[in-house]
C-alpha cells in the first residue's frame, strides 16, 4: 500500500481529534485575530443605534438550546446594545423549546444593566400558533400575549404604553434558528404590518437569507458566531462570539489543508493509476 | 455558587462528554445522553405547553372572565382527538379543513408577495444605474450587492439555472453552454451553503468546549477533568470487555 492510499484510509478519529485541538488550543491560548465588520452586520447596529430614547424595540428569540452557541451571544449584544440605548425592549420566542433560555438571557442581561422587567422591558414568553402569532400581534398585541411570562397581565404594564399592535414597534429583530424565523416575520409581520425588521440566524440558515437582504426585505443580517463577533465589536464589549473566533479560524485553516492534501492524494492516487494502466496495456 | 448551577454544570459536562464519546464509537454513554436528550425536551414541550395553552389561554380566560367564546376553538381543537375513535374519526376531518383552510389562505397570498413578487422584483433591476446630473453610469464594485455588475451576474445566475432545469430543449450547442453555465452558479451556491454549514458546526463545538474549559474552574469542582477521566475509563473498559468477550459466530 501507497502513503498515499494508507493516507486516504487514515482513521477518521485522527482528523476529529486534529479538529478537536485546532479548536482548542485557541480557547486556551487566543491570538486575538483582527474582525471585520461586515456591512450586513452594520445595518442593524446602525439602525438601532440612529433609534431614538423610548423607540420600541421588539427582539423575538427564535431558537432552542440546540442552536445557543450561535444565537446566545447574538440575542447577549443587541440586548446590551439595546439597553444601552435606553429603548423599549419587548422580548418573546415562537419556539416553546426555547422558552426558559430565553427568559434566562433576557433577565440576565437586564439585571447586568440595571433595567427593570415591565417598566424597562417585558419578556412575553412564548404562546401557540407559529407564524399565527406573528399575524395576531399585528391585529392585537394584548390578544396574542394577555400576560407576560411571569404571569403579569399585559394591559397596564409602563413598558407597554402606547404600543396596541406590532405597527407601533420601531424595530424588530428575530434570531431564528429555522422556521418559524426570519423569514415568517417578513412574511407575516414586517410585509403586513409595516415595521423595518433585522435579522439574526444560524450559519447555516444564513445563506438562504441573502435575497432578503439584497431586496431589502430585511436591514441587516447577523449570521453565526462570527456575526455575533461583529456585534460584540461594534458595541465594544468582548464576549462568547469574539473568544470563539479564533478557535473558528483555525478549524476552517485546518479543514482547507485537509481538504487540499485530500485532493493531492487523490490525483497523485488516479496518476499512478493511469501509468499503470498504461504500463499493462 | 449557588447548588444548582453546580449540578447544572456537572450534568452539562458529562452529557456532553456522553455525546462525544460517540465519535470513538457508539457505546451506551451516547446512547443515555442521546435518550435524556429525547426526552427532556418532549417532556419540557409538554409541560410548557399545558402550561401555556390549557391553563394560560383556556382555563384563566374561561373560569376566571367568563371569555365562553373561547369554547368555539377548543371545541374545533378537540375534534382532532376523535382520530383515535374509529366510528368517530370522521369528525376530525372538520378541525383539519379549518386548519389546512386558514392556514393556506393566509400562507399562499404572502408567501407570493414575500417570496416569488419581491424577488423577481429584484432581479429585473435596472442593469446600469441612472444617476440624476451624472446621467446612465456603471458600477463594478464586486463588494456592494447593489451594483451593476451584480445585477448582471444575478441575471446570468438566475437565467442559466432555470434554463439548466428546463427540460423540455436538449441541452446542446449554445444550450449547452448556458446549462454548465447554470451548473456553474448551483455549484458556487453549495459551495457557499456547505462553507458556511462547516462554520455553523465548528461554531457549536467552540460553544461547547468554552463551557468545558469554563467548567475546569474550581468553584464548579473541575468537573471537566473529572467527567473527561471518568468518560475514558468507561469506554476503555468497555472496549477491553468487549475484546475478552468476542461475538460469537452465527
Amino acid at each position: 500500500m501507497t502513503f498515499a492510499e494508507r493516507m486516504l484510509k487514515i482513521d477518521r478519529r485522527i482528523i476529529f481529534l486534529v479538529i478537536g485541538f485546532c479548536t482548542l488550543l485557541p480557547l486556551l491560548y487566543p491570538v486575538g485575530l483582527p474582525i471585520k465588520i461586515s456591512p450586513e452586520v452594520r445595518g442593524v447596529y446602525d439602525y438601532i443605534e440612529s433609534l431614538p430614547e423610548g423607540s420600541v424595540f421588539l427582539l423575538s428569540l427564535d431558537f432552542d438550546p440546540a442552536s445557543k452557541p450561535e444565537l446566545h451571544p447574538q440575542a447577549i449584544s443587541l440586548l446590551r446594545h439595546a439597553f444601552r440605548k435606553n429603548l423599549r425592549v419587548i422580548a418573546m420566542t415562537l419556539w416553546v423549546s426555547g422558552t426558559g433560555m430565553a427568559d434566562q438571557v433576557v433577565t440576565q442581561v437586564a439585571r447586568e444593566m440595571g433595567k427593570e422587567s415591565g417598566k424597562d422591558y417585558v419578556f412575553l414568553g412564548w404562546s401557540p400558533g407559529g407564524t399565527a402569532v406573528i399575524i395576531n400581534m399585528g391585529q392585537d398585541l394584548y390578544g396574542a400575549f394577555p400576560a407576560d411570562y411571569n404571569g403579569k397581565p399585559t394591559k397596564g404594564l409602563p413598558v407597554l404604553q402606547g404600543i396596541a399592535s406590532l405597527r407601533d414597534v420601531s424595530y424588530a429583530v428575530s434570531l431564528g434558528a429555522g422556521n418559524p424565523g426570519v423569514e415568517a416575520w417578513y412574511v407575516f409581520g414586517k410585509d403586513k404590518y409595516q415595521f423595518e425588521l433585522g435579522g439574526g440566524c444560524t450559519g447555516v440558515m444564513a445563506p438562504g437569507l441573502y435575497p432578503l437582504l439584497r431586496s431589502g426585505q430585511i436591514n441587516g443580517l447577523i449570521g453565526g458566531l462570527r456575526g455575533a463577533a461583529e456585534y460584540e465589536t461594534l458595541i465594544g464589549q468582548k464576549g462568547k462570539a469574539i473568544a470563539g473566533m479564533d478557535a473558528q479560524s483555525a478549524t476552517h485553516l485546518a479543514i482547507i489543508v485537509l481538504v487540499i492534501i485530500c485532493n493531492l492524494f487523490y490525483f497523485s492516487l488516479r496518476k499512478q493509476a493511469k501509468q499503470q494502466g498504461h504500463s499493462g496495456a | 455558587m449557588a447548588v444548582e448551577t453546580i449540578i447544572g454544570a456537572w450534568v452539562a459536562t458529562g452529557l456532553t462528554f456522553f455525546i462525544f464519546s460517540f465519535l470513538y464509537k457508539d457505546n451506551p454513554l451516547f446512547k443515555l445522553a442521546e435518550n435524556l436528550y429525547v426526552g427532556v425536551s418532549v417532556g419540557y414541550t409538554i409541560v410548557k405547553t399545558y402550561d401555556t395553552v390549557i391553563v394560560q389561554l383556556i382555563w384563566k380566560p374561561i373560569v376566571e372572565n367568563g371569555e365562553w367564546a373561547l369554547l368555539i376553538p377548543v371545541a374545533i381543537g378537540t375534534l382532532m382527538l376523535t382520530r383515535y375513535v374509529p366510528k368517530a374519526a370522521w369528525l376530525s376531518r372538520y378541525a383539519f379543513a379549518f386548519i389546512v383552510g386558514v392556514g393556506s389562505g393566509l400562507a399562499i397570498p404572502r408567501t407570493i408577495s414575500s417570496f416569488i413578487l419581491k424577488q423577481i422584483e429584484d432581479t429585473i433591476r435596472p442593469l446600469m444605474i441612472l444617476v440624476p446630473g451624472d446621467g446612465v453610469t456603471f458600477t463594478w464594485s464586486l463588494l456592494n450587492p447593489a451594483s451593476s455588475l451584480n445585477t448582471i451576474i444575478i441575471l446570468i445566475g438566475v437565467s442559466s439555472v432555470l434554463f439548466y432545469f428546463f427540460f423540455s430543449v436538449e441541452h446542446t450547442g449554445p444550450g449547452k453552454v448556458v446549462a454548465r453555465t447554470g451548473i456553474l452558479f448551483l455549484m458556487i451556491a453549495f459551495g457557499a451553503a456547505f462553507g458556511y454549514t462547516v462554520m455553523a458546526r465548528m461554531s457549536l463545538l467552540i460553544g461547547r468546549l468554552t463551557d468545558l474549559i469554563e467548567f475546569t474552574d474550581p468553584s464548579y469542582g473541575r468537573p471537566s477533568l473529572w467527567l473527561l477521566g471518568l468518560t475514558i475509563l468507561i469506554l476503555v473498559v468497555m472496549a477491553r470487555r468487549s475484546s475478552s468477550n468476542p461475538p460469537e459466530e452465527q
